[in-house]
């Protein structure tokens, strides 16, 4: 009968599926990692394995072309730059074991440990060093992050742009353990760039003979970091396995990492009850909760988000409009009651934490320049409508997320409890918000800017171009403060001139308002113990971490 | 046969070509690019300029356009924005196998147990069986996937810890998605094949089947089903297609690195070349299935027939 020929062949065609093209990624390399018993609960992550996630797919281990937080995380682990941060979030020797600067502060010259060497056993030299910073500088490199090194190193953005030949660039290799770099202008922060991914070495003949197979699979990459990657999948994760020939392998005390994509929150959840992960990021309705668990924790990052008003649309244009809108917002409920996810209320631009000058932040210096104040934005809010002649309507820009939708909303209702103004919420994609913002077609936006390397610079230079992402913000004073900044060798003087780039734009010429900075809630298994969150760049760091 | 198989394969490159056209055009109407705007907006604009045009992406659209369907002809679907450097079709390649594998596992779940309801249920017409398979339909079509997925997740993973929670590691991952699937597809089936049944035995032909003396069984199986299983082909098609092509929103709830996710993140990041890949799959996927399912008619009824040349038992 044909009924039986066509069940057997949907049966034949359901084994060679099963067999052959469902790639269940996990079974080889977990029996491999973690032995063959796993039990239930707590169990499962301590027989030397962490196992972690991240919300979206690792889109790239090729370090010119990564620019995203899951894909650094990675990279961070298994590669390592001249300086790596420590648990305490400050840059400490690694492949350098110490560097010597110029006395003009224009010249950092590296020394490296002896003895280091790739996972395939090549000896790692200062060469490595050259071809990968000049990979990053070239137009190869499509993570956009050029500027990071063209911006100081000599003849960089010429080499960018091909007028500079690589020799003349201000990488050298003195010999095999000798690293010389020149800067443009003095960059106190220069060292605490050499912990970033994109900073990385590379081993030119190694890269060279992979050709376009480069970074695409685990096979096809060499380490140097504290762990090897055992396999990568873009869509389902990564496996870690301590790197045997890292240099200070000794102190690196979990055997096994895991790194898993997850994008639902509630699975997640689950996947920590059930012991498949060591640690779990808590949504907002979750924390009340679990707050008061032993395995609770909260941080907060380096990533500011605020209100951008656009200078060249006619209602904000108006100084004390903008004033008004933000004294508005009471932030501290925003950030402990609406979020309460971790969020710390923002009190300026630059977010809690950031350097200052070595004893105290950047906020704790500059104070709170940012407040909630009901009666003072009613104040402003009248005279600007005097100067305007009518109260504006007003549109709010935000993407649709559920966070910044919330964040929006509750905004809204801030304006109209303050102000008694109807403010209304354009909600957008990511991609259609940003392009609103590049065609100069929006009014103000929730936006938000994560640092790229711990100094106040890395916000502060954003508003110098006048583009109308930045608001179309033209100013002389702001300008200058930057420029002064940017070449001065006085590092008192060239923190002054940042505080008062800060004031300028936050509290004089309000050209954003700040909101929050980000920050997750946390449950931890209580047998994991340093497991390092960055609040910048690579956020997880596995080195440190231990198991009980 | 022959004849009519290749008629319908050339229309269904002309109905491809058609499709990829379309979404093409409208795929660049979306707002943005492929980079990130934050970054790219930081770059001069000869940066820009020089960024687009390694992509070719400062050409005309129609010369874009050009350029892509040409090398589609070739084989060559490009390269991923989004995950720099990957080949599209391997990408793909390497998110159907997980769709599928649960996408085929419900079907056969569903489809095994909506025939025996359905079936059973219009031979006990109005009885407790009935009913009870009556309550599974509405059940089954009205509770999203999403929630019998949380559901299932929570209780057979979480608390009873009989199967994974998440994550695709073994084929005991491919479990509890395939379960969840299956509730619509059983209960569409279930109905479908008790309404066709239901009109079947009231024919003549099952009166005179059980007058000749036929027990209950053959009936059943040989006059009843066969004659009321080819609305539950019709349906099948489609429901096939939806199935092996992924579901998100079970995919995301299981952590399954399944097609279904990937199409969506493509369209949200401006992934050109992945966006027109999936496309291409999805749609002559979709347009083979149509044609597998025309000609099973055949197959099971040899009163259909396909062209001139067609053939039945």
């Amino acid at each position: 009968m044909k009924k039986s020929k066509l069940l057997a062949l949907i049966l034949a065609a359901s084994m060679v599926l099963a067999t052959s093209g469902c790639g269940f990624t996990g079974t080889a390399s977990s029996a491999a990692a973690s032995g063959p018993a796993q039990s239930e609960g707590t169990a499962k992550t301590s027989d030397g394995t962490i196992t972690v996630y991240d919300t979206n797919e690792i889109r790239t281990m090729v370090q010119w072309a990564a620019s995203d937080n899951n894909s650094f995380t990675i990279l961070n682990n298994v590669s390592e730059g001249l300086y790596r941060l420590n648990e305490k979030h400050e840059p400490e020797p690694a492949l350098a074991e110490s560097y010597k600067v110029s006395d003009d502060k224009l010249t950092y010259t590296f020394t490296l440990r002896d003895g280091l060497k790739w996972s395939n056993g090549t000896a790692l030299t200062a060469k490595d060093f050259v071809f990968s910073w000049l990979k990053q500088m070239s137009a190869d490199a499509t993570n956009n992050y050029s500027f990071i090194m063209t911006d100081y190193i000599v003849n960089g953005a010429e080499y960018f742009d091909q007028k500079a030949k690589a020799e003349d660039v201000g990488v050298k290799a003195l010999d095999d353990k000798t690293f010389e770099v020149k800067l443009k202008q003095p960059t106190p922060y220069f060292l605490r760039l050499t912990v970033l991914p994109m900073f990385f070495p590379l081993n030119e003949e190694y890269v060279k003979s992979q050709g376009a197979n480069y970074g695409l699979k685990a096979e096809n990459m060499i380490y140097c970091g504290p762990y090897t990657l055992a396999t990568y999948d873009p869509a389902s994760g990564s496996t870690l396995k301590k790197n045997d020939s890292y240099w200070d392998a000794a102190n690196v005390k979990v055997p096994n990492v895991n790194v898993r994509i997850i994008k639902e929150q509630a699975t997640a959840l689950n996947a920590y009850k059930s012991g498949e992960l060591s640690r779990v990021t808590l949504s907002s309705s979750d924390v009340p909760a679990m707050k008061s668990s032993a395995e609770f924790s909260s941080t907060s990052e380096f990533r500011t988000t605020y209100l951008q008003f656009n200078l060249t649309n006619k209602a904000v244009s108006n100084k004390n409009i903008r004033l008004a809108l933000g004294y508005a917002v009471d932030r501290a409920t925003l950030a402990d009651v609406v979020l309460a996810d971790g969020s710390a209320p923002a009190t300026g631009l630059i977010a809690n934490g950031m350097f200052g000058d070595g004893t105290k932040s950047f906020r704790e210096l500059n104070g709170d320049i940012t407040t909630f104040d009901a009666a003072k934005a009613k104040e402003y809010w009248e005279k600007g409508v005097k100067e305007l002649g009518s109260a504006p309507s007003l549109v709010l820009l935000t993407e649709d997320d559920s966070v910044t939708k919330t964040v929006a909303t509750y905004i809204q209702g801030e304006f109209k409890k303050n102000l008694g103004i109807d403010v209304k919420i354009d909600s957008k994609t990511k991609k259609a918000k940003n392009q609103l913002m590049d065609d100069n077609n929006y009014q103000m936006a929730v936006t938000a800017w994560g640092a790229d390397y711990d100094d106040a610079m890395t916000y502060m230079d954003l508003w110098t171009n006048g583009t109308p992402y930045r608001g179309n913000y033209k100013s002389d004073t702001y300008n200058s403060l930057i420029a002064d900044a940017k070449k001065q060798t006085d590092d008192a003087k060239r923190l002054q001139d940042l505080l008062s780039s800060e004031k300028t734009l936050v509290s004089e010429d309000a050209v954003v308002s700040p909101l929050f900075y980000r920050g997750f809630a946390y449950l931890t298994k209580p047998n994991v113990e340093n497991l390092v969150t960055h609040p910048f760049g690579p956020p997880i760091e596995f080195k440190y971490a231990s198991l009980k | 046969m022959f004849k009519y198989i290749c008629k319908r394969i050339v229309y269904l490159l002309i109905t491809l070509l058609i499709i990829v056209t379309t979404t093409f055009f409208l795929m660049k109407k979306l707002p943005g690019t492929p980079f990130d705007a934050e970054r790219f907006s930081l770059l001069s604009a000869a940066q820009q300029a020089q960024f687009l045009e390694k992509y070719g992406l400062n050409d005309p659209v129609i010369v874009q356009y050009g350029k892509y369907i040409g090398n589609v002809f070739r084989g060559d679907f490009g390269t991923s924005f989004f995950y720099t450097g990957q080949p599209v079709s391997g990408v793909i390649l390497g998110r159907i196998g997980p769709s599928a594998l649960i996408g085929l596992q419900a079907i056969l779940i569903g489809l095994s147990i909506g025939l025996i309801l359905g079936i059973i249920a219009a031979w006990r017409h109005n009885s407790g069986i009935d009913y009870f398979t009556m309550v599974v339909a509405v059940l089954g079509v009205s509770v999203p996937n999403f929630v019998a997925a949380a559901l299932l997740q929570y209780y057979v993973g979480l608390k009873w810890g009989v199967l994974p929670v998440a994550f695709w590691q073994s084929w005991k991952s491919s479990v509890l998605p395939s379960i969840a699937l299956s509730f619509g597809v059983t209960a569409m089936i279930a109905r479908f094949m008790r309404t066709e049944m239901l009109d079947v035995l009231e024919q003549d032909y099952i009166i005179t089947a059980r007058a000749k003396g036929l027990n209950q069984f053959k009936v059943l199986m040989r006059h009843a089903v066969r004659n009321s299983i080819i609305p539950v082909v019709t349906i099948l098609g489609p429901i096939v297609v939806n199935l092996l092509t992924g579901s998100l929103a079970v995919e995301n709830i299981y952590s399954i690195p399944g097609i279904g996710s990937l199409f969506v993140d493509s369209i949200k990041t401006n992934d050109y070349s992945t966006i027109m890949g999936i496309t291409i799959f999805y749609s002559a996927f979709y347009i083979f299935v149509v044609m597998v399912v025309d000609i099973l008619y055949s197959v099971i009824d040899p009163r259909i027939r396909l062209a001139s040349g067609g053939k039945g038992e």
